[in-house]
């Protein structure tokens, strides 16, 4: 059951519902009454990307109809760069990349860009990281008001490897990032990071799950969000340690900022055990702008619209700064600022 | 060191479960199986006005179009609703007037039990101890209450269900399915169906509740069900204290015990709820035990209203429960202080709901887990607030202890805020007890056992310290017999 398949088939049936308890918050059985046609073939200039000056090489997957696999095992470290596009018009299309990384550090700036359309999209990658390989990647969710889009990753891991990751949503109508993780533990470490900026009626959904299965392994998770108008944030994060996976080490935080009284914010955070040599734990907090430091930095003298835009962005700097990539770091900060700046704009004429 | 002292006493005391012996009874049955027949015997058994054979028979057909849930993290043969019986009750001369005519077989094994029947038992203890008056429930009926002219003095009303229903319909129809309604789930549909028996208290205006309440639920009869019922009712700036512990015999079949309690607090009203649960469990491998499904939930209806929910679960071969608070009136504030402690082939899925309907409602969720053996144990809460629940406030705290290899422990909490101005805090933790602290205890001379009794003790002390002092200490022992045999 999910969005690609209904595309697939054309069945509504098959969309998850709110009666899936992995979707409750991301009802889209209910949402969509009927399926668009497939998207077509997109021919157009694309237009710069956000990550061109940065990356050596890069990849546009149009309207979901390029099918790639990347495979990279001779070493050395590689910026690519991948454009996910939903071109003009409201169509459907899914897209199932594969990547294999057997070897060296693979940095992979994503962007998720959708003209100003209802599209309908789902984009499964599948990735496989090797003994000796590191992966971090970034990726800038940025869909159309319209939109409906799902991304779901299944990332596995050898022991040895690396994942680290950060996604920034900006919501849609509904907007799902799913992300899976295999951890086989032995030494293996996996970054999780998420940031969601929502405004007006945007909608976006982060949920991971992280399966450790072996012995020794980290987890580290921290996600952030903002929301005003009338926004929905979800996060939905599941750390599984099954038997036998001792020493596993696995933190989680989700802290998200509420700007306005019609917004809301759901979260679950779930541990689900079954070694007991383990230190797992989570932390949720959601909650308005700390008033008092508010008021200090008034008394200070900075006006209280900048002291709220400087609270928050300090708030989102927080997940910027553990992206270990300095030219992307510095990219996505100027791009968070900028989005952030115009949220905040937008809630403040609303109030 | 009093607390090392009490531990290593228990510890000498251990025994695997001093409460699975059965009473030879004469009972009545209704015949086995479920339908409008059995509603109507239970109903004509306790000789219930109309209106409530009416409610009774209303429940059972919306229960008929209801299917079981599975949602839970446990796991469970499919049950088979017609083979069994859904009531039971000792044979008695009609209505005894004193303890005298109770069956002795009874106050025996309620003295078995420890719990104090005769009042003057009680006044004669040592001086200055506190009393409490307790209404016993044996299988579908309750058999006696206590104390019951002093608190009537004080305008208190104490009594068993089935009396409230006849001796007070105003007031029973007035909040019975109010909190929890009829068809509210699988379970409470099928209590509110068959329902035998539970406790019922109100506490008129003003009135601080001169002594502690308690209900003490037995179930005795094989193949029997146990569906309580329970309704306490705190008027306007009422205070009420309320105590609840339940055994059974050891058996290797499964038992239900598939209670609904309801709490409605009105202005300025407090009731404090504490639960010890230690139902069978089963033994070691997971053979029989009681399945307890059991769905309490407390309406915060009036201003600056209070209520606070304390259990102990160690009991039962599946514990399903999550005691809840409905926050309506403004400034009101719901506590959720909870002890779950799963061994051998135990499940539980446990936790709670706040629900922050007012402004400035206030919640606060203190949960410990300790799962041992094979077993599994799971937190599940929500915290919500609505869009008018300006300022609310909800702090979470759940902790989950791990001893030994083949257990699970679980964290499911749902935070849902609908409002800026709410403020929601959770933390989690997972750990298993620190091996220096448990080499230090042993260094000092304990054995492996003692030492985790001791660290245990200090794991759950936030939730213990909540309870009335009696049954901290009776909550303290039972904490270290249920992780009887979990180390080593």
């Amino acid at each position: 059951m999910s969005l690609a398949k209904a595309i697939e088939t054309g069945d509504l049936a098959e969309l998850p519902s709110r009666r899936d308890e992995d979707w409750r918050w991301t009802d889209l059985r209910g949402l969509v009454r009927s399926l668009p046609p497939r998207s077509g073939t997109y021919v157009g200039n694309l237009g710069p990307g956000l990550f061109d000056a940065l990356a050596e090489e890069s990849v546009s997957i149009v309207n979901g109809e390029n099918r790639t696999t990347l495979v990279l095992g001779s070493g050395g470290e590689h910026v690519v760069a991948v454009r996910y596009i939903a071109g003009p018009g409201a169509g459907a299309h899914t897209a199932s990349p594969k990547l294999e990384v057997e070897k060296g550090r693979l940095i992979l700036l994503e962007t998720l860009e959708g003209a100003d359309a209802a599209y309908l999209s789902e984009i499964d990658m599948t990735m496989k990281i090797g003994r000796e390989g590191h992966v971090e990647r970034i990726v800038l969710a940025d869909d159309a008001d319209e939109a409906i889009s799902v991304l779901r990753w299944d990332v596995t891991l050898a022991p040895g490897a690396s994942f680290a990751q950060t996604v920034i949503a900006t919501g849609a109508r509904r907007q799902r990032i799913e992300t899976h993780v295999a951890h086989p533990g032995g030494g293996a470490s996996v970054r999780l990071d998420g940031l969601y900026l929502l405004g007006e009626r945007r909608h976006a959904d982060i949920t991971t799950v992280v399966t450790h299965a072996g012995v020794d392994g980290t987890t580290s998770q921290l996600t952030k969000g903002v929301v005003s108008g009338q926004a929905r944030g979800v996060f939905q994060g599941r750390i599984v340690v099954e038997k036998g996976a001792d020493q596993t080490d696995a933190r989680m935080g989700h802290h998200a900022l509420v700007l306005s009284d019609r917004a809301e914010v759901d979260g679950k955070p779930e541990l689900e055990i079954y070694a007991d040599d383990v230190s797992c734990a989570h932390g949720n907090t959601v909650g308005a702008i700390d008033e008092e430091a508010l008021f200090y930095a008034q008394a200070r003298g900075i006006p209280e619209p900048q002291a709220r835009a400087m609270l928050t962005e300090a708030f989102v700097g927080e997940v910027i700064d553990r992206i270990e990539h300095e030219g992307a770091r510095e990219a996505v900060r100027a791009w968070v600022a900028e989005r952030l700046h115009r949220q905040m704009e937008k809630a403040g004429e609303a109030a | 060191m009093a607390a090392v002292k009490e531990t290593v006493q228990s510890v000498a005391e251990l025994e695997r479960y001093k409460h699975g012996f059965v009473t030879e009874i004469e009972q009545e049955l209704a015949p086995k199986g479920l339908s409008a027949e059995t509603v109507r015997y239970i109903s004509a058994q306790k000789n219930e006005p109309e209106w409530m054979l009416q409610w009774r028979l209303e429940a059972f057909e919306r229960w008929q179009a209801l299917e079981q849930p599975h949602w839970a993290r446990v796991d469970f043969p499919e049950i088979d609703y017609q083979d069994a019986y859904y009531y039971a009750a000792p044979k008695t001369k009609a209505g005894p007037k004193s303890l005298d005519e109770v069956d002795p077989e009874l106050l025996a094994t309620y003295e078995k039990l420890g719990i104090p029947l005769k009042e003057q038992a009680v006044l004669a203890g040592v001086e200055g101890a506190p009393r409490y008056a307790v209404d016993a429930v044996f299988d579908s009926v309750s058999v006696v209450t206590t104390f019951k002219k002093e608190l009537a003095e004080a305008g208190v009303i104490f009594c068993s269900m089935s009396e409230a229903i006849r001796e007070h319909p105003e007031l029973v129809r007035q909040y019975l399915g109010s909190v929890v309604p009829v068809s509210d789930n699988f379970f409470a549909c099928l209590n509110s169906a068959v329902f035998s028996d539970g406790s019922f208290v109100y506490v008129p205006p003003g009135v601080r509740c001169p002594m502690e309440l308690s209900t003490y639920f037995r179930i005795n009869a094989a193949e029997s069900g146990q569906f309580e019922r329970t309704l306490i009712i705190a008027d306007k700036g009422a205070y009420v204290s309320y105590l609840e512990g339940c055994t059974a015999p050891m058996r290797d079949e499964n038992q239900m015990h598939a209670a609904v309690v309801e709490l409605v607090a009105l202005e300025d009203a407090e009731i404090k709820y504490s639960t010890v649960q230690n139902w069978y469990p089963g033994d070691a491998e997971g053979k029989g035990g009681i399945y307890n499904f059991v769905t309490k939930r407390a309406d915060c209806r009036g201003d600056r209203s209070k209520v606070s929910w304390t259990q102990v679960e160690t009991g039962s071969a599946i514990t399903w429960k999550y005691p809840s608070c409905v926050l309506r009136g403004e400034g009101s504030s719901g506590e959720f202080y909870s002890i779950a402690i799963t061994n051998n082939r135990q499940q539980a899925d446990t936790g709670t709901k706040m629900i922050h309907l007012g402004a400035n409602t206030r919640s606060r969720i203190i949960s410990k887990g300790i799962s041992a053996g094979h077993s599994s144990n799971t937190y599940r809460g929500l915290v919500s607030a609505h869009p008018k629940a300006k300022g609310a406030r909800n702090f979470t705290q759940c902790d989950s202890l791990l001893i030994g290899k083949d257990c699970g422990a679980h964290t499911t909490p749902y935070i849902e805020a609908r409002n800026a101005s709410a403020k929601f805090e959770h933390e989690a933790t997972t750990t298993r007890l620190s091996e220096d602290q448990l080499f230090y205890a042993m260094q000092r001379g304990l054995s492996q056992e003692e030492a985790v009794q001791l660290l245990v003790n200090g794991f759950v002390k936030d939730v213990l310290q909540e309870l009335p002092m009696e049954f901290a200490v009776e909550a303290q022992k039972l904490v270290a017999i249920s992780l009887e045999g979990s180390v080593g």
